[in-house]
Formats: structure tokens, C-alpha cells, sequence
């Protein structure tokens, strides 16, 4: 068994044995659900069925419902597509990249973190469907073979490698996150006593009966997926980020942006994640398994990302400047003094300054603190996007077509139904699903919980003795 | 031990029967063997085998399919007879003319299977081009609110029956008269003579908008009851005091084509302008010196005008500036002498006479100005009006016709006009709709529109222009020749009558035989005999008197000046929905009539002066001798303080009349708005009212009056929010004439005013040894791309257009508009800044700011740039007509996903609108923002039912059957007419001869009244457009991000003297 040092911090808190971890998961399953939990899916998914009531008005009259115009052809339809893309980056970096590092810590937090990814990006890919004038023929991005004679699609859009981007991460983390999933599911079969929930863990544990030969290909299995899913995370928001790079548009057309919307994406994700553990722990009494150093761990991933945001931002200011293109400085300059600079500086705020603050370790280990700066870490990147969008476009080139931009509505209403969607989703899983990987967990028991680094503090007292 | 057991697979095997045994024997049974079958001639016989059998039950397969599914039933009724001239899908072209009161056109109407579609300009006549609203016009043929019937007492009638009934009114006692605007027809003259001699009905003519006072001042000082013509293409200096000869004033399409003319600079020498005005006209926005001059100094500006050139005027009432600016101007006159040329707008007697005694001292007469020997625009009397009204109110007058006018809407007192109506015992009106006067009228006898019917008119002595119907009558109406004859007694019909007047022995065997008329129908117009022009004396008597009278004139706290707008005119096409949503050329505002006023004075008054989606107008109140008017208040650069501008032409249909759908105001949902009595609201308010009369004269402005905010606001749907340049000088090149002429051979992309931009590298460029922003390569020198191989194969369509010779005034926005079937959409998304012209043209305000004089003064970089938002005081400014530039390396291309814009191999950015899928990557991703996205479905969402013409069952007649109506979430733009190159091309295929230069031409290239837009094929060595190219003024609009247009601008040139 793998040997840790005595004074890390431990990961798992109290003296847990191995049937506590599987009680602490499947407790909640098994168990009726409590009352919490019904007042936040009733909300959720009323606020989910008014977004889909928005959507729907919104294919039924057409996209004139949002507030767009003859210049900003895009607004919050794709500021909303980039920020879930950009939240659902936290989760199979946590699961691919830190398991590939080892890094144990991951263990409590891969399943909830790959979870939200599966809903971010189905929240995410809602958006360029929807944003389509002709959603009903959307299919036509694809490269199928078709009978309208030689038509194919357009390899040179941008756009058509974000929907073989998109597509291509979505299923190789829903693949990574079941895989995760199945020997939970049979730990869960296991203990369940009704025929009917019995019957459908059983289906979903894909008759796993826990024996070496199925934990070495699970193993395998992980790692391989560990290791497709790894360029993913950094190709995804790269291909987002070309919609924009590679277009001719100041204030887009910036090949800074792959590496700066990836670190922002992992910003994000982690500040998304940070929100949802931070009240699942409390809501499911996981306070032993996702603990301080958790979130200290993750804090350190945001101060490490924000901050390379930070520059990014900084580095385009000065490469406007220095490009010497009257409309390239134009741009940045009508961003943080024009008529969107409110948005500028909101993004400025709290995706520079604030998690800045997690370099005073106090903040940083605090939980109230991580979980007001995880929102509003949130809220800048929301702010990011709809500033590189729609302050690029509302005045580009030619100053006869400058316009302003009026989010209506419909506009609110789709992206607070996605919120709706996504919590409601996330609320079934914590519901139904093992939150925490249990079967991994019990890997690190032995090296990484408190009783062991009492044990061997112990035993190392007692040679010295 | 073996085990004897007998395994046995049926009963059939144990008892061995014979049967069994018989297929033991014979494992692989052929009772029929192949040949066997084959052999059966009973196949044979079958005529259906196997592989047809499959075939059928396939094709019956799909066919029940097929027939299961619902499809429209589209049905076409073949012609009975076809016409020999009509081809389905071949367009008929038929010369026409155009008259409305005020602007007079020959033209051609283009008829698709017998339907008119488009008007344009017929330029073999040499008269006038077409502007906005008169290729507009066609639309109001297909109006539903047209009247279909006779109307008696509100009711629909018969002719004889109304015939009856305006001959019996026309028995009665007391003064019976014939009220009309200016009648130019000989035929129409011909017969209201008769109607006066057979009834005794007197002509009154009275115009809505009134030049009164040039032709009172053209009797005063030259005998004279005309309206001057003005021969602009002889002016080298054209003095303008507030008329907008490019716009609304006078003969327009004449003065804008034959002024145009002088404005090239490739010729060495351009015309100067020099307007005087107080709020921006057309005309103002296109001088090359603009002087800001109240209304009431108008008069003292043309004394002063004349004081400087022969010292007769005198010198009252004007500060510094204005006498700058005369001095300027009259420095320019009298280096242009005898082609020289002063107009002046105003209706004011004493002005006008000013203005003759200039036009006169300059030696313009007989070369600038000609003062006809027969009366022809503008023949209005107002005098006669002012009697009629009060001859009408004292009950004097029994019968009253009103012919092709509507004095209800346009008096001044037009409460005044309708009290005196209601006591005319019998009258009747022409009118197409029940309009303002028609629907107070006891009868009304519905006239043809004007492309249902025949016409003569006569604006040059030389020639009567022909109108020929294009269609036969939609409804059941009548010509008003054919009216009046009626009730005249004669019963003759307007065709023959009409051929009667220009040949008394014309009869129906003869109708097709006469050589000279038909060539004239065919041409547009017949020549007729050059009457001998004799001079026209000054006599100069009535000048001191008029320096007398504007010596004295002072304004008060504010100056009001009632305009028009060149998409309005005088409001009679207030139910045009494209002439609504065309933008005012100046304003850029849609749908809508308001107050300009100056910024200086709005701020003052704590108003609004942003005006966007979110940010309605404030509403002020303008108050003239106790009658006021509430419009929204408009931010207008140029304006000068202490005045307001309101323009005429709005608030038709304030009482609900049927003047059409889109005369009223809609709201958010598509249904009209109702005030609290239930009346639909009109757009705008009427503004007639505020002209007043000096002497009888409508003086369309005030010399005092008050403006107050009302604290209420009111939107306004403008498509240009942002109003300067910006420095941007890779957009807008312009230079002075002086500038041009310096440089005038240098090579193209040498001249300081047309360098080639060039873009920094991190490279020695110019050798000075370090590497710093001095070193730029030339734009062009940059490439990502792979060539399209467009240049010397086939065609290469391409256009140029000269921001010198473009005056914004629309006409092209309106053709784009009607031949591509652009929706219209309405005020409120023109306010979500949603139109969907394919062609619009920009309008820049010059800014006192740039980052020169920013540097200069210590400003940082921001406050710069938001002092370069402001538009001058007083600006200049440029008119930039934009549409896709169908670039060779078009950014909208390579993003589109699914390949729905591609480039075809003659160099034009196509649209597919059925492949489009409408992510709008393609818009966000054009430079040039001209691409625009079907929001909804216009032709049936309800938000547009009251003014798209796709959803009005007969509006719908007018769309262009070449060009698809797009459907909801696909994108549009301009496709550089390729229905028209596409037909160019076929025709010269058919011909077999190569494409002539100019058989394949743009509506907008087609509608441009000055030759502004060039287009044709690039790979045509001799084309127009190649020459135009290939001259040292042309360059590409954002030349520095390569997207290599195929449209490209002359750099504009202004005539005035360096600063």
C-alpha cells in the first residue's frame, strides 16, 4: 500500500471505516428524500420549465424575440454557450489531468465536478442549437451524406469544428464519468432491498461483480480514457475560442485566445464546482470527505488560472496598442471606457482582483469565503464573454452601423431556465446517484484518512519513545 | 456393451412410408427445374416480369406515399388568349410618365405578366432620373384601401348614377369651381375648358406645397406668370437660400441629374455650392460651403447677397459669420457671372424679387435662369384658393370639383377649407382614396391610378410626354379626364379624347396607324413644333420695395422652417410602407416626424439628445401664433440655435380616413394603435397648419415662435445611432478640389488623398535602419489566401461608386428595396435596429475633433475619442452608399458552416438562402455590417400585417417574381441583382453576341439620379466600370484587413478652397 507522510493533512476526516463511506453514499439514496432537497428541485425545475417555455416561444416566432440587431448577431446566446462550455472544463480536468497526476484529492470531488461537466455542456450545447434561425434543419452541420446533391458541409467554419469539438468531449466524458460510475452503482445494488430500485441499479451497474479481473479493466479503462480526455479538456475551449480568434472582427481576432479561454475555462469550472460542493457537502453531511484542504486545493488552482486570465487580459490591451491598427485599439479602448465599460470592469473585478484574495491563506481555507468568491468568479466570466462579444461587435469597423445591444426578456428567460435545467439535473443526480466516488475513496482510506495519520503519528511516537 | 437403439425423426421416418421414402431418395427435390420454368410460355405471355413487377409495386409504394401527403395546390390559369407581347417570366418595359403635383419624371415600367413592378428612369428622353419617391410610387397602385367604386354619400354607387347626381349638383346657382393642383396635362386642360363652357365651373389651382412667391415675383419683375426653369448644368456657382433643389424643391430629378453633371473633377472644374439655411437639407448637407442663417435673415442674406455683387442690396441684421459666408458666396458668383445661379426657397414675394434682381445682375438670364414663355410647374394660386374658402364658407359656392388635390390635408387653414366644404352643397373629388377632402365630399369618382392609365403631359415646350397604362384597372374606376367630359355632357373615353387633342382627325379606325403616335408612345413622348422664345424683360420696379421689406425682419426666441423630407414629400404617399421606412437621408430616422433642433438648445432645455432603442426622443411643444404641435425633439447637427425644423407630409389620416394600412401608427403587435376615442393614430402630426399665410402666401416658416418640453417622450426609430467618421480614414476619403487637382495624375494609391495603407511589419521597410512604426508594407501586399480565379475569366461583376457625385438622396434604397422584395418591417424593429435594407447609404457628420487635435491639446486618447463622437456645429458631410461588397476573400465565407455563402466564379458573394441555417456567424464576421438576418417571418408573422406588402393579399402583386421572398432565420443580402445579370447574360446568349457594358445594371446603379454608381463587368476591358476602377480617386473601402472587394469608392471631392 501506497505510504503517505504523516503530515499531510488527511483527506478523509474521522475515524471512517469502510462501511461509513458506504453509508455516508448510499445512505441518502436509500433513505426518503428530505424536505430540502424537494423545495430546491420544485424551484429548479419551475424556473427550468419557464426556460423551456422561453425556448419554445423562441422557435416558434423566431430569433427577433431576443434582443438582437443588424450588428450584434450574437449577444447572450453565445455568451451563455461559452460559459457552460467554459464550467464544464473543471470536471474532466479534475478526473483525467489529476488522475493522471495522482493526485488523491480528486477523489471526493471527480464525480460531482464530471457530473456538472455532463450538464454544463448539455446546457451548453442547447445554445447554438437554439441560436440557429432554422433549428429544424440543424442537422446540417453535420458531414452526413445527403441527397441535396454534392453539398457538404464547410471545413474551413470555425463553428463546424466546435460541433465535432463539443460532440467529441461531451461523449468521452460521459463515457469517462459512467465508467466512474459503474462499481458505485453496484455497491449501491448491492445494498438495495426494493426489487424495483434493486432492478435498475443492477441494469446501471452493467453486472459488476466486483472481482479483480473487472477492477484491472476498470483501471485500464480509466486510463486510457484519462488520457483521451486529457487533450480534450485543452482542445474544447480552444475551438471556442477560434469562433472568435479567427475571425476579422478587433477585439476577436487574437490568437491569445485559446491558452487564455482554457485557463478561463478552468476557472470557472473550478469556481462552479466550488459553488455546488460547498452546499452539497453541507446538504449531504459529506463535511468528512470534502474538507478544507479540498477547497484550499482548488482555491490554489483558481488563484493559478485567474491570474493567468489576468495577464491574458492585460496582454491584450498592450497588443492593441502596440499593433498600431486604429481599429484594434479602438476596440479595447471602446471596452473599458465605452458604453459597455460597466460590463469591462465587472469582468476586471472579479476575474483579476478577486481571486487574487485567496493569496491570504485565511481566505483561502475560508469556506464562506470560497463560496461567495466562487460566484462571483462566475459572474466575471459570465462578464468575460458577453464583454469579448458583444463590445467587439457593437462597434467594429464602421461607425454608421454602431449599435447598442438590449437584452429583453426571452433573452434572461432562456439562460436562467438553462440555471434551471442544469440544478435540476444536478439536484436528480445527488439524489440518485453515489456524489462521491465510494469504491476509490476506500483506495485512500488506508493512506490518506485521519485514524491512519493518527495511527502512524502515533507508531512514529511510540519509536521514538 | 452397444446399445441397439433406433433414433428415428418422425413418425413418417419409423413407419417408412411411401411418401418418405420418395424424398429420402431424392435429398435436393427439383419438381420444377429451372428450364422447366423458364420454358413456360404462360411467362411469356405475363407482361409484367419480375423486375417490373418490383418496379411497379415500388412506384406504387411511393406514389400512395406521396399522395398521403398534403401538398398546396398552387393553380395557373393559362391565358385564354395570350397577349402576343407577354412571355410568361419575360419582363415588358412600357415608356411612361410621372407627375404628382411635383415631381415630374419620364420613365419606364417594368410589367412581369402584365403586372408593373418597378419604375425606373427612362433616360433615352434626357429628362430627369427617378428618386425615392417615385420609384416607390408603384406600390400605391396595389393599395387596398384604393377606392374600388364610385362612392355617393359614403356608399357605393354606379357611374350613371353619380353622373346623374354631379350634373344635377352642378345645375345649382352660385359659383361652381374645379379645384386641382397644377393640371400639365393639354388633354386634362382641354377638357376642364369644356367642362367650364358646357357647366360654367371655374379652375382654381391650387398647390400643396406653394411656390407663390416666384411666380408673383417672376409677373412682378418680368411679366411673367411662371415658375423659372433653372438649367443647373450651366451653373458654375449655385447660390442656394434654403431650397433644397437636391431634395423636395422645385423641378428635384431635373435640377439634381443636370447639376451632378457639373460636380466631376475629372473634368478639372466642378460647380460650387453655397447653401444658406438653418437645419440641414438635403441640398445643405451637400454644399461645399454651408452658412447657418434663420429663417427670418433669409430675405437680408439676399440683400446682402446682391449688395455685394452690384451694391443695389444693403447690409441688415447679420452677424460675422453669415457675412462670411455671403461674401464667400458672392466672391464665387461673380467669378461665375453669367453661370452663376441664386435660388431661393422661401415663399416670400420680397425675397424672390431680391433673388431675380442677383440672378439678373449676374447676366444669368437666358443661361442659368430662363423665364419660360409658358406657364408649366407650380401654377397654384393661392389668391384664388383664399377666395374660394371664403367664398365657400359665406355659402356662395354651390358645386365644388376637387380634382387630383387634397386642400383638407394641405390648407393652412384647413379647418377654415372644411367649414367652408360643409356648406358647398354638392361636391365630388377625384381622389384614389376617400383621403382627408375626398371623405368630406358628397361624391367621389375614383381617378386611375397613374400607371392604369393614359396621359399627356407637357413640362418643355418642346415635348408632350406620354403616360401609358401598364395595366388595365384593378377596381372599378374612372379616368377624371373621362370625369369631367362626363359630366361635361360629353361621353367620349380619355384614349380618344386625348388622341383628339394632339390630332383633331384621330378616329378608332385609325388607332393603330398612326406612325408618329406610336413612336411616340413607344419613345415617351411626341416632339412638338419649337415655339419661337422670346426674352423676358426685368423690369427691376418692384426691388426697392422688397429691400424695404426685409430690412426690418426679426425673429424671436426660436425660428421655425417647415421642410420636407425627400422619402415623404408632401405626404401624398403617406401610406407607402417603403417610403416610411426609407431613412431620411440626413436624420436617418424611420417612420416617423419630429423637431430638429440644435443640440446647443435641446441641452438647454434638458432634453434628450441620445436617441436610441432605450432612449425615446423627448416630446416639445412648438407653439406659432397659438397653435402648437407636439413631436418628439431631434438632435440635429448643423442646426443652427434659436431654430426648429418640422417637416410637412405628416399626420395624414387624422381623422381615420382609408388612406391605407401603413399611414397609421402600429404598435409592438402588429395591430394599429387607437387613441381613446378609438381612432387609429397617424404617423406624425400634420404640420400645415403651422405654415401661416402673408398676403395669402403659405409662408412655411415663422419668425417667432416657442418651443417648451412637455416632459413626455416619445421613440424614435433611427438605422444610424452613431454619427461621425471617427478618424477612420480607411472608410471615407475625401479631399478638396484644389487637393485633387494638385495630384490629379498620380498614379492610383500614390495621391495624399488615396494612399495606399500600409500596415506595420516587424522589418526594415524603408531602410532608415531601425525598426519602428514607420515601417509599412502596403495592405495589399499581405495574403493568406489562395487567388479566386476571377480575374481575365468570364465575367468579374463589379461596381464603383463616386462619394463625389452621390448626394444620399435614396433613390437607389428604394429601388434596392421594391427589386429584391426587401421586407419592410415597421418602426419598432427599425428601433431594435433590425431594417433589412440591403442597401443603405451612411451619413457622416464631420467632427471639429480628431486625434490630431486631441494630441494637440493635451487630451488623453479617451476624452478624444468621445469628443469625436460629437458632430460639428455646423459639418460637412458625406453620403457613403453600402451594400455587400462582395468581397473576393469575404470573411462572411469561410465561417459560414454549412457552406450557404459562397463566392461564384463572376466575383459576387452569393447567398443560398435555402442551405442557410442562420447561426449569423456571417454577419457578426462582415466588416461592413450589410448583412441582414430574417428576424421573423415577415411575410405572415402578425407584428408586420398592417405594413409588409408580402401579407396583403393584393400588395403582394408588386414583389418581383425573379427574386425568392426569404423565410424566417436565413440570411439575406445584397446579391448585386444577379436576377438582372443572370438575365443580361442569357439575353446575349440568345443573341449570341458577347454582354454589352450596360445591358447588365444594378436597380440601384439604374435608379442613381446622378450617375453616383457604376457598375458592369470588370473583365471587360472597356467597360464603364473598369475605366472607373482603374481612376486614381478609386479606392476600397478597409482596404488594411484584405477582404479585396469587387465594390470599390471614388475618393469624394469637395469645391472648397483649402482651409
Amino acid at each position: 500500500m501506497q505510504q503517505e507522510a504523516a503530515i499531510r493533512e488527511p483527506l478523509i476526516l474521522g475515524n471512517k471505516s469502510y462501511k461509513d463511506i458506504t453509508d455516508d453514499v448510499v445512505g441518502p439514496i436509500q433513505g426518503a428524500a428530505p424536505l430540502g432537497w424537494k423545495v430546491m428541485i420544485t424551484i429548479s425545475s419551475m424556473v427550468a420549465f419557464y426556460g423551456v417555455g422561453c425556448i419554445l416561444y423562441l422557435i416558434g416566432t423566431g430569433i427577433g424575440v431576443w434582443g438582437l440587431n443588424k450588428t450584434v448577431g450574437w449577444a447572450w446566446d453565445i455568451t451563455n454557450f461559452v460559459w457552460w462550455v467554459g464550467i464544464g472544463h473543471a470536471g474532466t480536468l479534475i478526473s483525467a489531468v489529476l488522475l493522471l497526476f495522482r493526485q488523491k484529492w480528486r477523489m471526493a470531488i471527480n464525480r460531482s465536478a464530471e457530473a456538472m461537466t455532463i450538464f454544463a455542456v448539455i446546457m451548453a450545447a442547447v445554445f447554438p442549437g437554439i441560436h440557429m434561425g432554422r433549428i429544424w434543419v440543424s442537422y446540417w452541420v453535420l458531414p452526413l451524406p445527403n441527397q441535396f446533391g454534392s453539398l457538404w458541409v464547410n471545413f474551413n467554419s470555425p463553428l463546424l469544428w466546435d460541433v465535432f469539438a463539443i460532440s467529441t468531449y461531451f461523449s468521452v466524458s460521459l463515457v469517462f464519468w459512467y465508467i466512474g460510475l459503474i462499481p458505485d452503482f453496484a455497491t449501491i445494488r448491492d445494498r438495495m432491498t426494493k426489487p424495483l430500485q434493486k432492478k435498475i441499479y443492477s441494469i446501471l451497474s452493467f453486472g459488476w461483480s466486483g472481482r479483480a479481473k473487472n477492477w484491472t479493466r476498470f483501471e485500464e479503462v480509466s486510463l486510457v480514457l484519462a488520457g483521451i480526455a486529457t487533450p480534450l479538456v485543452f482542445s474544447v475551449h480552444s475551438i471556442v475560442s477560434m469562433d472568435f480568434a479567427t475571425s476579422v472582427i478587433p477585439g476577436w481576432h487574437t490568437t491569445i485566445f485559446p491558452p487564455y479561454f482554457v485557463s478561463g475555462a478552468v476557472f470557472s469550472g473550478f469556481a462552479m464546482v466550488q459553488t455546488l460542493l460547498l452546499i452539497m457537502r453541507k446538504a449531504m453531511h459529506l463535511e468528512n470527505y470534502i474538507h478544507t484542504k479540498h477547497v484550499e486545493y482548488m482555491n490554489i488552482v483558481i488563484i493559478v488560472t485567474g491570474s493567468i486570465v489576468g495577464v491574458a487580459y492585460l496582454t491584450e490591451l498592450f497588443i492593441s496598442w502596440y499593433s498600431g491598427v486604429e481599429y484594434e485599439s479602438y476596440a479595447f479602448i471602446n471596452r473599458f471606457s465605452g458604453p459597455y465599460s460597466m460590463s469591462y470592469w465587472a469582468m476586471m473585478t472579479c476575474n483579476v482582483i478577486s481571486p487574487q484574495l485567496f493569496w491570504i491563506k485565511k481566505i483561502r481555507r475560508s469556506l464562506v469565503a470560497t463560496f461567495i468568491l466562487s460566484i462571483v468568479v462566475n459572474i466575471g466570466m459570465w462578464f468575460e464573454r458577453y464583454v469579448i462579444i458583444l463590445t467587439s461587435l457593437h462597434r467594429d469597423y464602421v461607425p454608421s452601423s454602431w449599435s447598442e445591444f438590449n437584452a429583453t426578456s426571452i433573452d434572461v428567460g432562456v439562460f436562467i431556465g438553462t440555471l434551471g435545467i442544469f440544478f435540476t439535473l444536478f439536484l436528480l443526480f445527488a439524489r440518485f446517484f453515489p456524489v462521491l466516488a465510494l469504491n476509490e475513496l476506500k483506495t485512500i482510506l488506508k493512506s490518506s484518512g485521519e485514524e491512519q495519520k493518527r495511527l502512524q503519528a502515533d507508531a512514529k511516537s511510540n519509536t521514538n519513545a | 456393451m452397444a446399445d441397439n437403439k433406433i433414433y428415428w425423426s418422425g413418425l413418417e421416418e419409423l413407419d417408412r412410408t411411401p411418401e418418405f421414402e420418395q424424398l429420402e431418395s431424392q435429398e435436393f427435390p427439383a419438381e420444377r427445374p429451372v428450364d422447366e420454368f423458364l420454358a413456360d410460355d404462360r411467362l411469356q405471355r405475363a407482361n409484367t416480369g419480375r423486375r417490373d413487377f418490383l418496379k411497379f409495386m415500388g412506384f406504387s409504394v411511393t406514389a400512395a406515399t406521396l399522395a398521403a401527403c398534403e401538398t398546396p395546390v398552387v393553380k395557373s390559369i393559362p391565358y385564354t388568349n395570350k397577349p402576343e407581347e407577354i412571355t410568361p417570366g419575360v419582363a415588358n418595359y412600357y415608356a411612361s410618365t410621372y407627375y404628382d403635383g411635383h415631381d415630374y419624371v419620364d420613365v419606364l415600367v417594368k410589367t412581369r405578366e402584365g403586372r408593373p413592378i418597378f419604375v425606373k428612369s427612362n433616360t433615352e428622353t434626357g429628362y430627369g432620373r427617378v428618386n425615392a419617391r417615385v420609384n416607390a410610387s408603384v406600390l400605391g397602385l396595389y393599395d387596398s384601401a384604393r377606392l374600388q367604386a364610385p362612392q355617393l354619400n359614403g356608399e357605393a354607387t354606379d357611374w350613371t348614377t353619380l353622373d346623374g347626381a354631379v350634373q344635377k349638383g352642378l345645375s345649382g346657382a352660385g359659383r361652381k369651381v374645379l379645384l386641382t393642383g397644377t393640371v400639365m396635362s393639354p388633354s386634362h386642360s382641354r377638357a376642364i375648358a369644356a367642362l367650364a363652357e358646357a357647366t360654367g365651373v371655374e379652375h382654381v389651382q391650387c398647390d400643396s406645397i406653394s411656390y407663390g412667391a416666384i411666380v408673383e415675383a417672376a409677373e412682378k419683375d418680368f411679366g411673367r406668370r411662371v415658375f423659372p426653369s433653372y438649367d443647373f448644368a450651366n451653373a458654375k456657382t449655385v447660390v442656394s437660400l434654403n431650397a433644397d433643389f437636391l431634395g423636395t424643391w422645385g423641378d428635384t430629378v431635373w435640377y439634381t441629374t443636370e447639376w451632378a453633371k457639373t460636380r466631376r473633377p475629372e473634368d478639372g472644374a466642378m460647380s460650387v455650392l453655397h447653401a444658406f439655411e438653418s437645419g440641414m437639407s438635403l441640398t445643405g448637407s451637400n454644399a461645399d460651403r454651408r452658412t447657418r442663417v434663420k429663417p427670418s435673415q433669409q430675405g437680408n442674406v439676399a440683400a446682402a447677397l446682391l449688395n455685394e455683387i452690384n451694391g443695389q442690396g444693403h447690409v441688415a441684421g447679420l452677424d460675422e459669420a453669415i457675412l462670411a459666408g455671403v461674401k464667400a458666396a458672392a466672391a464665387d458668383l461673380k467669378a461665375a457671372g453669367a453661370n452663376g445661379l441664386v435660388v431661393a426657397g422661401d415663399n416670400d414675394v420680397a425675397t424672390q424679387c431680391i433673388v431675380n434682381a442677383i440672378n439678373v445682375a449676374l447676366g444669368a438670364l437666358g443661361t442659368t435662369v430662363n423665364i419660360n414663355e409658358k406657364a408649366a410647374l407650380h401654377q397654384g394660386d393661392d389668391a384664388a384658393f383664399a377666395t374660394l374658402v371664403e367664398d365657400m364658407k359665406a355659402g356662395r359656392v354651390s358645386a365644388l370639383i376637387v380634382d387630383g388635390t387634397n386642400p383638407s390635408y394641405h390648407a393652412v387653414d384647413a379647418a377654415a377649407f372644411n367649414a367652408g366644404l360643409d356648406k358647398v352643397a354638392f361636391s365630388v373629388s377625384t381622389a384614389l382614396f376617400a383621403d382627408e377632402t375626398a371623405s368630406r365630399c358628397t361624391a367621389i369618382a375614383p381617378n386611375h391610378h397613374w400607371l392604369e392609365a393614359w396621359n399627356d403631359l407637357q413640362i418643355d415646350p418642346e415635348r408632350i410626354d406620354i403616360a401609358q397604362p401598364t395595366i388595365q384597372p384593378l377596381y372599378d374606376t374612372r379616368h377624371a379626364t373621362e370625369s369631367l367630359l362626363a359630366w361635361a355632357g360629353q361621353t367620349v373615353d380619355a384614349y380618344t379624347f386625348l388622341r383628339r387633342t394632339h390630332n383633331a382627325a384621330y378616329s378608332a379606325e385609325a388607332m393603330y396607324t398612326d406612325q408618329d403616335w406610336n413612336t411616340g408612345v413607344h419613345n415617351g413622348f411626341l416632339a412638338v413644333a419649337t415655339p419661337e422664345k422670346v426674352a423676358a424683360a426685368y423690369s427691376g420696379s418692384a426691388l426697392a420695395g422688397a429691400l424695404a421689406a426685409v430690412k426690418g425682419r426679426k425673429g424671436g426666441g426660436f425660428e421655425l422652417d417647415l421642410y420636407r423630407k425627400v422619402t415623404m414629400g408632401d405626404g401624398q404617399q403617406a401610406g407607402n410602407p417603403m417610403l416610411q421606412e426609407t431613412p431620411d437621408p440626413i436624420t436617418k430616422t424611420t417612420w416617423d416626424n419630429y423637431v430638429t433642433m440644435a443640440r446647443a438648445d435641446m441641452e438647454a432645455m434638458g432634453l434628450n439628445t441620445y436617441i436610441a432603442e432605450k432612449d425615446p426622443a423627448s416630446v416639445v411643444k412648438v407653439t406659432v401664433n397659438g397653435t402648437s404641435i407636439e413631436l418628439p425633439a431631434f438632435p440635429q447637427p448643423g442646426q443652427l440655435p434659436g431654430t426648429v425644423g418640422i417637416a410637412l407630409g405628416y399626420g395624414r389620416g387624422a381623422g381615420n380616413e382609408a388612406i391605407g394600412k401603413a399611414a397609421y401608427q402600429v404598435g409592438e403587435g402588429g395591430d394599429h394603435l387607437a387613441d381613446a376615442e378609438g381612432n387609429l393614430v397617424p404617423i406624425g402630426k400634420n404640420a400645415f397648419g403651422l405654415a401661416g399665410s402673408v398676403e395669402d402666401l403659405p409662408a412655411f416658416s415663422a419668425y417667432d415662435v416657442t418651443v417648451q418640453a412637455t416632459g413626455e417622450t416619445h421613440p424614435l426609430a433611427c438605422t444610424q445611432l452613431h454619427h461621425t467618421i471617427m478618424g477612420r480614414d480607411s472608410v471615407v476619403k475625401e479631399t478638396t478640389l484644389d487637393g485633387y487637382l494638385a495630384e490629379a495624375d498620380a498614379k492610383r494609391g500614390d495621391a495624399s488623398w488615396n494612399r495606399v495603407i500600409g500596415l506595420n511589419v516587424h522589418d526594415d521597410i524603408n531602410g532608415d535602419g531601425e525598426i519602428n512604426a514607420l515601417d509599412k508594407k502596403a495592405a495589399g501586399e499581405f495574403d493568406l489566401w489562395h487567388e479566386h480565379a476571377v480575374d481575365g475569366v468570364g465575367h468579374r461583376w463589379g461596381m464603383a461608386i463616386d462619394l463625389t457625385s452621390c448626394i444620399g438622396c435614396s433613390a437607389c434604397v428604394t429601388a434596392c428595396h421594391i427589386e429584391n422584395n426587401v421586407p419592410v418591417v415597421g418602426k419598432d424593429e427599425v428601433r431594435r435596429h433590425r431594417d433589412m435594407h440591403w442597401m443603405r447609404i451612411d451619413r457622416y457628420y464631420a467632427s471639429d475633433w480628431s486625434k490630431e487635435r486631441g494630441a494637440e491639446e493635451g487630451l488623453g486618447v479617451i476624452s478624444t475619442y468621445a469628443k469625436m463622437e460629437e458632430p460639428g456645429a455646423n459639418p460637412q458631410t458625406v453620403h457613403m452608399p453600402m451594400m455587400c461588397q462582395h468581397c473576393n476573400h469575404a470573411p462572411c465565407e469561410t465561417v459560414c458552416p454549412v457552406a450557404a455563402t459562397t463566392h461564384s466564379n463572376e466575383g459576387v458573394n452569393q447567398m443560398t438562402y435555402n442551405r442557410c441555417i442562420g447561426t449569423r456567424y456571417c454577419a457578426n464576421n462582415c466588416p461592413f455590417k450589410v448583412r441582414r438576418f430574417n428576424w421573423f417571418h415577415y411575410p405572415g408573422y402578425d407584428k408586420f400585417q398592417n405594413l409588409n406588402p408580402a401579407q396583403d393579399a393584393i400588395q403582394r402583386m408588386v414583389l418581383n417574381p425573379d427574386v425568392v421572398v426569404r423565410s424566417r432565420g436565413v440570411m439575406e443580402k445584397c446579391s448585386l441583382c444577379v436576377q438582372r445579370t443572370q438575365g443580361a447574360k442569357l439575353e446575349a446568349k440568345k443573341a449570341g453576341t458577347p454582354l454589352e457594358d450596360g445591358s447588365a445594371i444594378t436597380a440601384c446603379a439604374e435608379a442613381c439620379p446622378t450617375n453616383a454608381i457604376t457598375f458592369g463587368d470588370l473583365n471587360d476591358t472597356s467597360s464603364e466600370v473598369r475605366a472607373t476602377y482603374d481612376n486614381n480617386r478609386t479606392y476600397h473601402a478597409l482596404e488594411e484587413i484584405g477582404v479585396q472587394p469587387n465594390v470599390a469608392y471614388l475618393t469624394k471631392v469637395r469645391n472648397t478652397p483649402n482651409a
